[in-house]
């Protein structure tokens, strides 16, 4: 019972979360054309907008992996195996999941927390233009890891809300 | 140990065709795996393999990547704004003239949406809703409509600057500086407008001869054997007029130059967005499903990078990558041979992979050693979309034939399929072999640009021996 409270409720987070960056690729495509008319017409400002479009895109791409695991979008060529029964795919993803997925993303949690907490603690600047928010692009490896691993975990106890 | 990566690949190629998992999925357990392993054998040390997260974060701030959630809303936006519906319709009034003008009008729309499409899955998602139905109407039959639309689909393959493009220049940049490095020859490296310009010549070769098989094959349609459809109103000849000038410009800017693909990506993108807010069709449940089928596709295609990014630290942890060097070094004594031989194995992966899964995966684990050999890193570049682009309209697993025989939702007989297919292929290889003959086609649309001085035996000799583990003869 307080397992299936606690799985209902970090599904719901996640969805939330996610929900939320649908819109952060408009601010991307707004700031990535605002580079040319900067750069070429006020001659000012563009590396400014290429470096928030940067960690913004970062943010974005970040969330949209598990977004796009939720939605069931990733590419497969399952022209072979759509053959099989529902419950021995099932079984497949969940193998999968547990033997490949989440050693995955456990790993890249241990192995970049250094890196990112040294990052974050200096609120690193991007090297070349030194405009703030560098450090969010490595906490945004770290964040797409996290996803991954609570998505995969979410998977594995079956549940299958979607969104 | 080396030969733990090969392994490593053919597995991969096993378990997506077995498994029916998502390729990241399959594209990381194998990694996963392979890293146990070669850690506890002692090929390699665990402290190589934290330089993943590193190389993850790399990824998040690549500039050229930012033209992929980009190139996948300029894709949903298609997909739900009426354009390419005005576009057809306006094509088929402008060659009324010939019973040929559906299939000339389905022709020409392919050819200016696919590049601004984000991949060959979304063109023949948007081409198939908005062309066969049309043509059907108009009486082309079921077989030959399939064939157009999955021809059409694949031109983004082909005609810059689409993402497959973009994505390939940035791959082959890489795999050119490695083969620089290993060799220690001077050279100027390639970049993704190299890869559009040479491309360029090619692809319209290929549009050219679609163009005339399309009138050949539709001149003895009945005409007008439907209604053909609402008339266009002045707004939407306006549209008709200026989306073909806008996206030819937008093309023109960043074959030349004047804009970064992403720039033009961006560009494309927001005046999609506000001709749809402007006309009234892009709001309320379609802009919703528009975001939210531009996070899906982009995450799935994000999470390509990044298991392809794990795969190929395993991959070269291994040594595989000086491996399969000397594996091509051997493959023949000519560098056409070594570009044909690899070009069959890209070709044959791009019957059960994705373009990108091959760009991310294959191209940069034969391309490298391939460049060592071959000076002319825009050739093979070409040459690998030719292939990519032919291996994808070949029936029946084909990429752009099963996308688009799903979309259709018609049970089609394979060999009418086949029939209808076979004078595309033939003229897409007929392109691909005058490019192999004929490497100058690739710079042709380049002032200046002159073909790379071709290797002598010394040369030939000299860079061998630059790899390790190779000893001539």
């Amino acid at each position: 019972m307080l397992l299936s409270a606690c799985v209902s409720a970090a599904d719901r987070a996640v969805a939330a979360t996610i929900a939320a960056g649908r819109w952060v690729v408009v601010p991307v495509s707004l700031l990535l054309f605002l580079q040319w008319p900067l750069r070429d017409l006020v001659w000012s400002y563009s590396s400014q907008a290429n470096d928030l479009a940067q960690w913004l895109f970062a943010l974005y791409v970040s969330l949209a992996m598990t977004y796009a695991t939720r939605e069931r979008a990733h590419l497969a060529a399952d022209a072979f195996a759509e053959r099989y029964a529902a419950p021995i795919r099932g079984r497949i993803a969940r193998v999968a999941l547990s033997v490949c997925v989440v050693p995955w993303s456990l790993f890249v949690l241990i192995a970049g927390t250094p890196m990112v907490w040294r990052s974050v603690a200096q609120l690193e600047a991007f090297p070349e233009t030194y405009n703030p928010g560098y450090f969010i692009i490595k906490a945004s490896a770290l964040l797409l890891a996290a996803l991954v691993l609570i998505q995969a975990l979410l998977d594995m106890t079956g549940s299958d809300r979607r969104g | 140990m080396e030969a733990a990566g090969l392994a490593m690949l053919a597995l991969v190629i096993l378990l997506m065709i077995a498994s029916g998992l998502p390729a990241f999925i399959v594209l990381i357990g194998v990694s996963v795996v392979f890293a146990a392993f070669g850690v506890c054998s002692g090929a390699f040390s665990y402290s190589l393999l934290t330089a993943l997260p590193a190389r993850l974060s790399g990824l998040l701030e690549t500039d050229l990547l930012q033209a992929l959630p980009l190139y996948v809303l300029m894709g949903a936006l298609l997909d739900h704004l009426p354009l390419a519906d005005i576009l057809f319709r306006a094509g088929a009034r402008v060659f009324s003239g010939t019973p040929a003008a559906p299939l000339l009008s389905a022709i020409g729309v392919g050819a200016m949406l696919a590049p601004m499409n984000g991949s060959v899955g979304a063109s023949a998602a948007t081409l198939s809703r908005v062309i066969h139905p049309r043509l059907i109407s108009r009486g082309t039959s079921a077989e030959r409509s399939l064939s157009i639309v999955c021809v059409v689909s694949t031109l983004g393959v082909v005609v810059p600057p689409s993402l497959v493009l973009i994505l390939l220049g940035d791959t082959m940049l890489r795999a050119h500086t490695e083969a620089i490095n290993a060799t220690g020859v001077r050279a100027r490296v390639i970049n993704t407008q190299d890869v559009f310009q040479g491309a360029l010549i090619p692809a319209g070769l290929f549009l050219i001869t679609c163009i005339a098989l399309a009138w050949w094959l539709g001149r003895r349609a009945v005409a007008d054997a439907a209604p053909p459809g609402r008339p266009l109103g002045p707004g939407e000849w306006v549209v008709a007029i200026l989306a073909p000038l806008f996206i030819v410009g937008l093309l023109a800017s960043v074959v030349t130059g004047y804009m970064y693909a992403v720039e033009a990506a961006a560009t494309g993108a927001l005046v999609l967005a506000l001709s749809g807010l402007a006309t009234r069709t892009l709001r309320g449940e379609v802009l919703a499903t528009v975001l939210r089928d531009t996070m899906a596709v982009t995450g799935a295609l994000f999470a390509i990078f990044v298991a392809a990014t794990t795969f190929t630290l395993v991959f070269r942890a291994f040594g595989s990558d000086r491996l399969l060097a000397v594996a091509v070094a051997q493959l023949s004594g000519s560098p056409t041979g070594t570009a044909v031989a690899v070009l069959a194995f890209i070709g044959a992966c791009a019957l059960v992979l994705d373009a990108f899964e091959i760009i991310l995966v294959v191209v940069p684990v034969v391309m490298p050693p391939v460049l060592m050999q071959i000076p002319d890193p825009v050739w093979m570049a070409v040459l690998t979309l030719l292939v990519l682009q032919a291996s994808f309209l070949v029936p029946p697993f084909g990429y752009a034939v099963m996308m688009a025989r799903t979309r259709i939702a018609q049970r089609l007989d394979l060999h009418l399929v086949v029939r209808a297919l076979a004078p595309f292929v033939c003229a897409q290889l007929l392109v691909l072999a005058a490019v192999i003959a004929m490497p100058q086609l690739t710079r042709l649309a380049k002032p200046g640009a002159t073909a790379p001085a071709p290797l002598s035996d010394e040369e030939v000799r000299r860079r061998l021996d630059a790899i390790p583990g190779i000893n001539p003869q």
